[in-house]
């Protein structure tokens, strides 16, 4: 499943980074690797970006991003 | 005497500014990293024998090449190489903030981490082993509260400690596990040998691990490509035994390393949830309330930028345009000056002083709030909110402040790009600023619509202000096809914990980019404003059509013609508009009905003494900051602008009437809403991005612009038969 695609206040863990260059390598010094554990906390009010909270911090990105973050829900 | 140069380095939102303003203060200096739009901060300061150059390095979260920051901070450390490096860390996410502190240390710089932020992480519970931090990283650490100026003694000291080698600190070099380690050796070992020039010049750790990383940048230093064989072979074994990217490989570790780091030193103990951020946020990030919040915010944001300065420009206007202008007339007068002096000290000098003095309220008020904003965290909110509709035209959801500031006045809304990101998104959301119609232009169309279209006002003027949002977006869409490609900035942003702003670091700030404005855009303003009075004036004492400026309008007024406003008198009003927008208006009047104006101001003004006039100035002081406060409390008007104007105004506007049609006037009103922004917003433009480059686009893409637009109002209005 991608990231774009959950739900608020769902739980996931990330498999796999799916982008290149410096949109992945950005992603990766905010904290998102494989194996972390995020979880959607908002949608903006016009649909686009997304609030995550991940390594215990709140992180935004556009669903466009998202949708190269590969992930399994586990709540 | 012995000098040590001290780098602060920390991840944005860390409190590092509030730190460096503790330690230095008013010290600080505030600049621009050679050739690019980062604020550099530098300070000196003496502490008995010892010298500290302190040098504040961009805020980032990385050290990789990717932003613009990172790199200026990169370089900086490894070229100037710092005796000390202060790292800022916010101590309530330390996993995140150690993430590049584990890459400070691949520098073998000594480090000092701030752990700031102390207090808040200890009301969560947070209980940090600092002796065990110390001993794992090999680094010194103090506990901070830059808010409260906690902690700033002891690093000071902790700086003279080392200074004068009372107290080793020497990083540990991390083991990054047997692979990476071996490559390093094999790296290290062979270049060694092969160039030992290049392991002088850097850190021999950093360049390995850079050199592994296949970092493009490093690489193109040290001249080497990245297939050479003894890279190669260092590398392969790690190809072999994993699949991912090396780059990706490497922040994993790194991350494991911040993470085992905090896992050992922090432990956390049920406190206070103060979950603050997250309270206000549900609300303010609301589905359904969040626009509605927004909304109002941004209004209260505008209205307290504007509303509340403008009395005070008018006062500063008022004042010296009134008795300053007037006494030194009349002190000239009876010293005997010649005519023309008199002329180019009252309305070249002292308008061009008073033209930069009037700007300093509002962007004292501006810069203000926009500190505010980002301090205590709601910038990035704007951001999350309005990052949709901002994107579709190719900016980051941060331009939408400057945009808007931008209906108030365009030139704090350029230095308020500075909020953004990327070089591209600062220069590309500058050019789109002067789009949106800033209050000078409203003494423009108050005329024109007064004379014109007094019937249909507030649909005129609603017209006016929705065309240039609407040719914002136009341009920002053909923009971003051509000169502003690149790629289209990412929007991966932290939105950072609500936090009260320091108000001495709210004043600091705001005391800089004044002072710095007063210095460098002042001089630029002032000599304007003489060469505008020069231009109007010589050869002194002709008629305003055969002047300077009268002859550029004749010279270039054909341009106008197929626009429908073809006439010397209106070219050179917009020739003179160059100045600010609302000169437009004052040249029209000077040029149409000179003669009735100039004889009703001498009329009013002789009759008062000299202490009158102190007296009023200091008494409309006053009234300045109740109708500030007023304004504040009550209703949003444009009403201070336009009302007294009006009366005044009655022989232009019939002058006008004879000469331009609804059409033409429509025409000439949105070709001045469109067209060249003012050569303050180019003072600006230049200030901020360090060259004429960006404003000498803004004059050649606005004019056409401008020219386009007003051709198609006026030609297709006279098909359509008006």
């Amino acid at each position: 499943m991608k990231l774009s695609e959950l739900k608020i206040g769902q739980k996931a863990q990330i498999i796999s980074i799916n982008t290149k260059g410096i949109i992945k390598r950005r992603l990766m010094d905010m904290g998102v690797i494989s194996g972390e554990v995020l979880k959607v906390e908002k949608i903006a009010p016009l649909g686009d970006p997304i609030d995550i909270v991940i390594k215990n911090y709140h992180l935004s990105l556009r669903k466009a991003e998202a949708q190269g973050i590969e992930v399994e829900v586990i709540e | 005497m012995k000098t040590i140069t001290v780098a602060i380095a920390g991840n944005p939102n860390s409190g590092k500014s509030t730190l460096i303003n503790a330690i230095a203060g008013t010290n600080l200096q505030v600049g621009n990293w050679p050739g690019v739009t980062v604020e550099k901060k530098t300070a000196t300061l003496k502490i008995d024998d010892l010298i500290i150059n302190l040098v504040d390095l961009p805020g980032t979260y990385s050290l990789s090449p990717y932003t613009q920051e990172e790199v200026i901070a990169r370089d900086f450390l490894v070229r100037e190489k710092p005796d000390l490096i202060i790292d800022v860390v916010d101590s309530t996410n330390l996993e995140r903030n150690l993430y590049l502190t584990v890459q400070l240390l691949e520098l073998g710089i000594p480090i000092i981490l701030a752990l700031n932020i102390y207090d808040e992480a200890k009301k969560k519970g947070y209980e940090f082993d600092i002796e065990k931090l110390q001993e794992l990283l090999g680094i010194r650490v103090i506990p901070t509260v830059a808010t409260k100026k906690e902690g700033i003694k002891e690093i000071l000291n902790a700086i003279k400690d080392f200074a004068y080698g009372f107290y080793n600190i020497t990083p540990k070099k991390i083991n990054y596990g047997e692979d990476i380690e071996s490559s390093i050796k094999a790296i290290e070992e062979n270049l060694k040998v092969t160039n030992p020039l290049l392991l002088s010049k850097y850190p021999s750790r950093w360049l390995a691990l850079k050199l592994i990383e296949g970092d493009e940048l490093v690489m193109k230093e040290v001249d080497l490509i990245g297939d050479e064989t003894f890279l190669q072979e260092a590398k392969s074994h790690l190809f072999k035994s994993h699949d991912e990217d090396i780059e990706s490989m490497l922040a994993d570790i790194r991350y494991g390393i911040a993470n085992g780091v905090t896992r050992d030193v922090l432990k956390k103990k049920d406190g206070k949830r103060v979950d603050f951020t997250e309270k206000i946020d549900r609300i303010v990030l609301n589905r359904y309330l969040g626009i509605p919040i927004f909304l109002f915010a941004m209004w209260f944001v505008f209205k307290f930028a504007f509303d509340f300065s403008a009395p005070f420009s008018d006062w500063i206007d008022t004042t010296i345009s009134g008795p300053v202008t007037k006494w030194t007339f009349h002190a000239l007068t009876v010293v005997g000056s010649p005519q023309w002096v008199i002329s180019l000290l009252t309305e070249g000098v002292i308008a061009g002083v008073g033209a930069v003095l009037v700007f300093i309220p509002v962007i004292a008020v501006m810069m203000f709030i926009i500190t505010l904003l980002e301090g205590s965290g709601y910038m990035a909110r704007v951001a999350f909110v309005m990052d949709r509709l901002m994107h579709s035209i190719g900016l980051h959801g941060k331009s939408f402040i400057p945009m808007l500031l931008g209906f108030g006045c365009n030139v704090p809304s350029i230095y308020a790009t500075r909020v953004l990101e990327t070089e591209r998104d600062r220069k590309l959301t500058a050019l789109l600023v002067p789009l949106m119609s800033c209050g000078a232009r409203l003494p423009v169309y108050v005329i024109f619509i007064g004379a014109f279209f007094s019937d249909h006002a507030p649909t005129v003027l609603w017209s006016l202000y929705v065309l240039g949002i609407f040719m914002a977006i136009a341009l920002g869409f053909i923009l971003k096809k051509t000169l502003y490609k690149g790629f289209a900035p990412v929007f991966i942003m932290e939105l950072p914990p609500y936090r009260v702003p320091v108000f001495r670091d709210l004043m600091i700030h705001t005391w800089q980019k004044l002072k710095h404005f007063v210095i460098k855009a002042g001089t630029y303003i002032f000599a304007v404003s003489v060469i505008m009075w020069f231009l109007l004036n010589t050869p002194y004492g002709v008629e305003k059509e055969n002047s300077a400026l009268g002859r550029i309008g004749k010279t270039i007024s054909p341009v106008f013609e197929p626009l429908g406003f073809g006439t010397w008198e209106a070219s050179s009003s917009l020739v003179a508009g160059l100045i600010a927008k609302e000169v437009v208006v004052s040249t029209m009047a000077q040029i149409y009905v000179k003669e009735e104006v100039e004889e009703e101001k001498e009329g009013v003004d002789k009759e008062k003494g000299f202490i009158d006039d102190l007296k009023d100035a200091f008494l409309s002081f006053g009234f300045a900051i109740r109708d500030a406060i007023e304004n504040l409390i009550s209703g949003f008007g444009i009403k201070s602008l336009s009302a007294n104007e009006e009366e005044e105004q009655r022989p232009l506007k019939s002058k006008l009437q004879g000469i331009f049609t609804p059409l033409t006037a429509y025409a000439f009103l949105a070709f001045v809403l469109l067209y060249w922004p003012c050569v303050v917003v180019g003072i600006a433009m230049k200030q901020e991005f360090g060259s004429w480059k960006l404003y000498g686009q803004a004059l050649v893409i606005h004019s056409l612009l401008a020219w386009f637009v007003a051709f198609a109002i006026y030609q297709g209005g006279r098909i359509l038969g008006f």
